[in-house]
Parts: structure tokens; sequence; C-alpha cells
């Protein structure tokens, strides 16, 4: 027997590794399925259970869905069973696919007339909260990659940017890991604590959506929470933060550069402007694919009104499965060990950073888009 | 190749798919792009219709 046949495992094995790995996969996807219909039984059904309860009636799948995703991750994770059925527990996935299906319902001319104030705000958002993050981050000593990967997190669109801003500074997986943590644990209350704040001050929906839009980090828990609102307030939600995902590659090229060229100094350096479209969110092309698709459909549509109504209906009812499916992962990924080991004072800063970015979101919030209408 | 594009270009992970092991390798950006526009074609030509979905 040569050597490279000694080492290789045998192929009954490898065969058995690969049935397994399928098996693990579609039950993965079964159980997140058989979470999804629950999640839409609960929705359909709890308030017709308690007539009494009026407030139940404003609650909205997201809430059942992350509620689902919760008891569903602790009971997998006492059975141990977590990270062999997380296979189909794809967030990223399932909310960017929801998002495209977003912008079939949104007329393109509203994307291209909200872009306009959407940038202005994301663009002062994200450099004011980006350096206030970094300047509260020097002051509570953290490592100047943390903070970098904080900053990012805090500023633009919470696990992606970080992602983005960790492979631009070289950082350390703890680092991330750290982040991201952090990230789902501020953002799993935002998504009802700042729908009931918007409720509070009696903000439009359009207004709530660009605050939650600006503010919340995660691009899901923006879904979730402009969910909450309304309809008009995930549009405009929706729109502002993929503005501000579309800024992650300029982020992450002016990190690069400020890390080479300042931190660590390196001589004879240079930075490609490829990494601009490399970390470019290409599922914002789909969503202003869609919103065009569906535009010109309706246009073009001799009976326009039914048009409209297809892709309502049956756009809108495919869009919420893929979101509860997103929401319900949510759920099931969310770890407190992670969000334990972050220590003190990254929750510190990133609560400093978080607080600034609520208060500047709505004051951009109100200015850009007070006199905007959907209609 | 200079530091700055290995940071660049090899280390940096793709900005939307967090790494993970085991996990699939496909680019969910461009997959939720394509997933999403095919649903949304068959949405508009009525495969996808108003009855289907629950």
């Amino acid at each position: 027997m040569s050597r490279a046949e000694a080492v290789r495992p045998a192929a009954p094995a490898l065969a058995t590794e690969g049935f397994a790995r399928w098996g693990w996969t579609a039950a993965s996807i079964i159980l997140l399925l058989l979470l999804g219909g629950l999640v839409r039984f609960l929705d359909t059904n709890v308030a017709t259970w308690f007539p009494k309860v009026a407030w139940l009636k404003s609650v909205e799948f997201p809430v059942y869905a992350i509620a689902v995703g919760l008891v569903g991750g602790v009971v997998l994770g006492a059975l141990g069973l977590r990270d062999r059925l997380s296979a189909a527990f794809r967030t990223e996935f399932l909310i960017k696919t929801g998002l495209v299906l977003l912008g079939a319902s949104i007329n393109l001319a509203i994307i291209a007339r909200a872009a306009g104030p959407a940038f202005v705000q994301s663009v002062v958002l994200i450099s004011s909260v980006f350096l206030l993050s970094w300047w509260v981050g020097g002051r509570f000593g953290l490592d100047p990659k943390l903070r970098a990967v904080l900053s990012a997190a805090v500023s633009i669109c919470g696990v992606s940017a970080a992602i983005a801003a960790a492979g631009a500074v070289a950082a350390r997986k703890e680092q991330l890991v750290y982040v991201t943590s952090l990230v789902i644990l501020f953002a799993l209350p935002s998504i009802f604590i700042q729908p009931w704040l918007a409720q509070q001050l009696g903000l439009s929906h359009v207004v709530a959506g660009a605050w939650i839009g600006g503010n919340i980090d995660t691009t899901a828990a923006v879904t979730a929470a402009g969910t909450i609102v309304g309809d008009d307030a995930l549009k405009i939600a929706a729109i502002v933060k993929q503005t501000q995902n579309a800024l992650m590659g300029v982020v992450a090229v002016l990190l690069t550069a400020y890390f080479v060229f300042r931190v660590e100094r390196v001589e004879g350096v240079s930075v490609g402007l490829g990494a601009l479209w490399q970390r470019f969110p290409k599922f914002i092309l789909g969503f202003i694919g869609a919103s065009a698709l569906a535009t010109l459909f309706i246009n073009a549509s001799a009976d326009t009104k039914g048009a409209g109504d297809i892709v309502a209906t049956a756009g809108t009812n495919l869009r919420i499965w893929f979101f509860i499916l997103a929401f319900v992962c949510i759920g099931l990924e969310f770890r407190p060990a992670d969000v334990r080991e972050a220590g003190v004072r990254p929750v510190a800063v990133f609560a400093v950073a978080t607080i600034g970015n609520l208060v500047l979101a709505l004051l951009l919030a109100l200015l850009l888009f007070s006199n905007f209408h959907l209609s | 190749m200079t530091h700055g594009q290995v940071v660049a270009e090899t280390e940096a992970p793709e900005a939307s798919t967090p790494p993970q092991a085991g996990g699939w390798r496909i680019n969910e950006d461009w997959a939720a792009t394509v997933v999403g526009l095919i649903l949304v074609v068959l949405v508009l030509v009525g495969i996808i219709g108003k009855g289907i979905i629950p």
C-alpha cells in the first residue's frame, strides 16, 4: 500500500460521512420549515384564542418568529443538537432573498426618490457614529483592531460590516466573534423597543422607517422592526439600510488604507480598489432589479390594478415566508455564552455608540424624511 | 503581491458571508439575488399565484 493510500480515508467511511451530512442538512431544513409553519400558525391564531387581550392583535409575526427561534435554540442547545442542525440556519441568505422580493413591491421611482435623502443620512450617520465609537473605544483602551471592527459594526450594518472590517484590518477571530455577539445582543431588544419608541414619539411611518434603518445594526433586525411598525416603514427602512450596506465597501477600503499606512506603517503598499466591488453587497442589485422588473410589468399590463394585485399578494406572501424563516434563525443562532465572553468594556463602547446613533438617526430622519411621501 | 493587497484581497472574508466551518461555500449575496429574482419572475408570469403561498 502506498503512503497516500494509507493516509486517505476509506471510501465507505467517506460515503457514510457524506450521507450523514446530507441527512443533518435535510433535517435542518425540515426543522426550520416546521418552526416557520408554527410561527404562521401562532400569528394567525393567538389573537383569536385570547379575544379579550386587545394588544395581542398588534403583535406581528417577527415577534412570534424570534420567540420561537429563541425557544428552539435553547431546546437544541440543551439536546446538544444545535451545531449539527445549523446547516439551514442562514439568516443572511433568507433575509436578503426576502429583501429582493420586497424590491418587487416598491415602485422604482420611489427607490430613486428615496435614494438621495437615504444617501445623505447614511454618509452623515456612518462617519459620525464611526468616529464617536472609535473615540470612545480609545478612551476605554480597546485594541485598535477591535475598535475598528466594533465601530464598523455599530455605524454601518452589524455583522456584515464587522466581517468586512475584520478582513480590512486583519483582526483576530475572537475579536470578530465578540463584536458579532454584541451586534446581536443590541439588535434583539431594538427590534421591539424602537417601534414602541416611534409610536410614543408620534413619528410617521416614513420617518420611523428612516430612523429604524439608520439606527439598528443588522439588516434582519431592521426588517423585523420595520415590519412591526408597518409596510411603509418597512419599505423606507429597507432603502435606508441598503444604502448604508452599499457604503460598506468604501469604509472597508478606507480602513484597510488607514491600518496599512498609519497604524502598521507598512512600506511600499497599495490598496486595491477591486476590494470595493468585492465588498459591495450584491443583493442590492437584486433589490433594484426586482423593483425594475415589477414596475415594468405593472406599467406594461393592460390591467394595471390586476397586475399590481398579483405582485402585492403572491410577492408579499412569499417575502413574509422568507422573513419568518430569517427571524426564526436569528433566535436559533443567538448564543448568550458568546455575549458573556465579550467582557464589559466593548459592551460599554457599543452602548455609548448606539445611543449616539439612536439620537443622530432620529434627527436626520426628521430632517430628511418628514416631507417624504411614498405615493 | 504587497501587504495591502494581501489584507484586502486574501484575508478579507466575503463581506456578507460569515465564515462557517462546514457551511455552504456559496456567496449568499449572489444566491439571494438569483433566488429572489427567479421567484419574482415566477410571480410575475403567474406560476406562483395568489393561492399557492399560504
